[in-house]
């Protein structure tokens, strides 16, 4: 066993035996570790931890020459980077149960009376590619299939071998509604492998960037939930909330969804606008905030809403501790985990955030948990605008040169929940592997176990838009 | 409590934007004039209006989709030139299909626009849909709807704003551009 500590970011890397790096993972986890990615790369198996209250990071690995060879794999191609963390879990599952992310393969259910309703890939309105396979009796759902990738794009193995600036435009689209985020972990694991110096007013304006994010998402899924529930009065306000905030997005940084502003190293000013008002948009963004509570409110009082809401989609006990979901809903179980607190980066160790926990696990604990997130999200938009101004970033160095190390890790809070980015790099600066680990992957293996718990057909799309999860995000 | 609400909306002005038949300088400072590539002129006559929309996730990031969303927003809202989305193949008149077009859902859509009754027309949306954008090339994307169903319009940008949107989609039923029908000009 070596290990080497790397003094700049906490982080501790040690190798292996597989037997060791098994008692190694589950000790850690014991002593208040949380798994923040599992990455299958080669013949070796990376598990990245994170302490959850110092936030310092340790990274278990181990050779697994039992995995079958990526040439050895069946005619889909060139899975690599994903098809290795799946097998690598998968494997995990038949051998140690409690460290697997992945749910067990359940035995199919049978019997009089039972009824396979299949939903999707193409379903109702907006909607992304997701196969539901819903086993009813009754009304009630007995167990739920998620069938996913329909739309993989292949992400992990696509930036394999290019440079960190060819690879940027990429991990954006990734999820589009969390680009932010997933730019700004990709720039942190770089700025972490190059070692790379950030100015303060850098930090403070990715800080705006990726709360004006969380809202605008925060505003969709509440919309979503509204509409989940018959009320189109509430789901028409949000969306107009939504699209408020979109508008000084794009007043702003010149894109709605706010793309191209992080790189790593700094931000990339040549989108934006010049002659921006950052006071009047936060008196736009206190009025979002006001109109936002108001709706709550108003939900908060309709006995229609609470009905549906109370009870729907319980995570089950079990579940949270073997899944031990992220975000909103990890926050809704429970467990009051974020990265922001945790592992502070940005400028959020002067944020002084306030992180809701509930406790019911139910689809109206996470209603509450999104409503007090974008209230505290808003309030720390309009408190930033107050005294923002643009940062003058008009020429931001390209061409990174060498790396000072050959890895680099990236974690941040997005809306979603946890996303990590770790980036291995070859002597150039090329990309060797990218591992990242998005809050859907990790959040939709909750959403079965939570569905087929007392449910009834009709709070399928409650439950589902209570979860909000993207599969852009988990197919990759 | 809800009847201030609604006085207060009687009073107000609508959040509505009259884009793109209507100048509107918000909507427009967010849109991109080259956004509305036709590809092939439209075949035969078509009901002009009260169009039903299916949409068609082929490999998304989720980026058109939410703004495809917001079409229904009361901002956009796609229903006052007479657009309603359908979850049944069957009502739909115009498939809007979004992202990359991965080899899983190529079969899919297809067998979506089979399903349509006639006439109808496919809108390809977001640049991924049109070309592959930043995908093109990559494992198992196929970049394009060339081969799979007819395209009458394409939708440009990375995601398409609600306004261009909208006038894609008013593009693909009036075979002409929005701005042609606002008032004052000549059709």
């Amino acid at each position: 066993m070596s290990s080497t500590t790397f003094k700049s970011t906490g982080k501790t890397e040690m190798r292996l035996d597989m037997a060791t790096w098994l008692n190694a993972w589950q000790s850690l986890r014991d002593r208040n570790h949380e798994t923040v990615l599992l990455d299958g790369d080669g013949m070796k198996l990376t598990a990245l931890l994170m302490n959850c209250s110092t936030g310092s990071m340790v990274a278990i690995e181990t050779p697994v020459p039992s995995l079958p060879s990526p040439s050895r794999m069946p005619a889909q191609p060139s899975h690599l980077g994903m098809q290795d963390t799946l097998i690598a879990e998968q494997w995990l599952a038949n051998g140690s149960p409690s460290l697997a992310w992945k749910t067990p393969e359940l035995p199919p259910v049978r019997g009089k009376g039972l009824f396979t309703y299949p939903l999707g890939p193409v379903r109702a309105d907006v909607s992304e590619s997701l196969y539901y396979e819903l086993t009813v009796m009754g009304d009630e759902i007995i167990r739920l299939n998620l069938n996913p990738g329909f739309k993989r794009r292949h992400i992990r193995e696509w930036v394999r071998g290019r440079t960190i600036d060819e690879a940027m435009p990429i991990i954006s689209r990734f999820t589009t509604t969390s680009n932010v985020h997933h730019t700004l972990a990709m720039a942190l694991a770089v700025e972490d492998a190059w070692n790379l110096p950030i100015a303060m007013e850098v930090h403070e304006t990715r800080t705006l960037l990726a709360e004006l994010e969380r809202a605008e998402s925060h505003l969709g899924d509440l919309a979503l939930l509204a509409v989940s529930t018959g009320l189109p009065v509430p789901q028409m306000e949000y969306l107009h909330l939504k699209e408020t905030l979109l508008r000084v997005n794009s007043r702003l940084f010149g894109h709605r969804y706010l793309r191209d502003s992080i790189v790593p190293g700094g931000l990339d000013s040549t989108l934006w606008p010049g002659g921006v008002h950052p006071r009047h948009e936060a008196t736009v963004v206190a009025r979002v905030r006001d109109e936002a509570a108001r709706i709550a409110d108003g939900l908060m009082r309709t006995s229609s809403f609470l009905d549906r809401l109370h009870g729907a989609g319980t995570v089950p006990k079990d579940t949270i501790s073997a899944m031990r979901p992220v975000g909103p809903i990890g926050r809704a179980s429970g467990r009051a985990f974020d990265v922001r607190t945790v592992r502070s980066y940005a400028a959020y160790l002067d944020a002084d955030l306030r992180i809701p926990v509930e406790q019911n696990a139910d689809a109206y604990a996470r209603f509450r948990i999104r409503v007090r997130e974008l209230d505290e999200s808003l309030s720390l938009i309009q408190r930033m605008l107050g005294a923002w101004t643009p940062p003058a970033v008009a020429s931001t160095p390209r061409g990174l040169g060498v790396p000072v190390r050959g890895h680099g890790v990236g974690i941040v809070e997005a809306p979603r929940g946890m996303l990590a980015y770790r980036l291995q790099v070859d002597s150039s600066g090329r990309i060797g592997h990218l591992g990242v680990a998005t809050p859907s992957q990790r959040n939709w293996p909750t959403l079965p176990s939570a569905m087929a718990n007392g449910n009834i057909l009709q709070d399928f799309p409650i439950v589902d838009a209570s979860f909000a999860l993207s599969v852009a995000g988990w197919d990759g | 409590m809800y009847y201030w609400h609604w006085l207060r909306h009687i009073l107000r002005a609508p959040d509505t934007s009259g884009y793109p038949t209507e100048p509107d300088a918000a909507v427009a400072a967010m849109a991109n004039p080259d956004a509305i590539g036709r590809l092939a002129p439209p075949q035969g006559t078509f009901p002009r209006r009260a169009a039903a929309l299916r949409h068609i996730d082929g490999g998304s990031c989720n980026g058109c989709e939410a703004e495809l969303g917001l079409l229904a927003s009361p901002d956009y809202d796609l229903s006052r030139y007479g657009f309603s989305f359908t979850p049944s193949p069957k009502h739909a008149d115009l498939l809007v299909v979004t992202g990359v077009i991965t080899p899983s859902m190529a079969p899919i859509i297809q067998a979506v626009y089979e399903q349509m009754g006639h006439p109808k027309r496919v809108i390809a949306l977001g640049s991924c849909a049109i070309d592959g954008w930043v995908f093109r090339g990559a494992p198992e994307v196929l970049g394009s709807l060339d081969g799979i169903v007819p395209v009458t319009v394409a939708i440009a940008g990375c995601p398409p704003t609600p306004g261009d949107i909208l006038r894609g989609l008013l593009t693909a039923v009036d075979g002409m551009a929005p701005e042609s029908l606002r008032e004052g000009n000549s059709k």
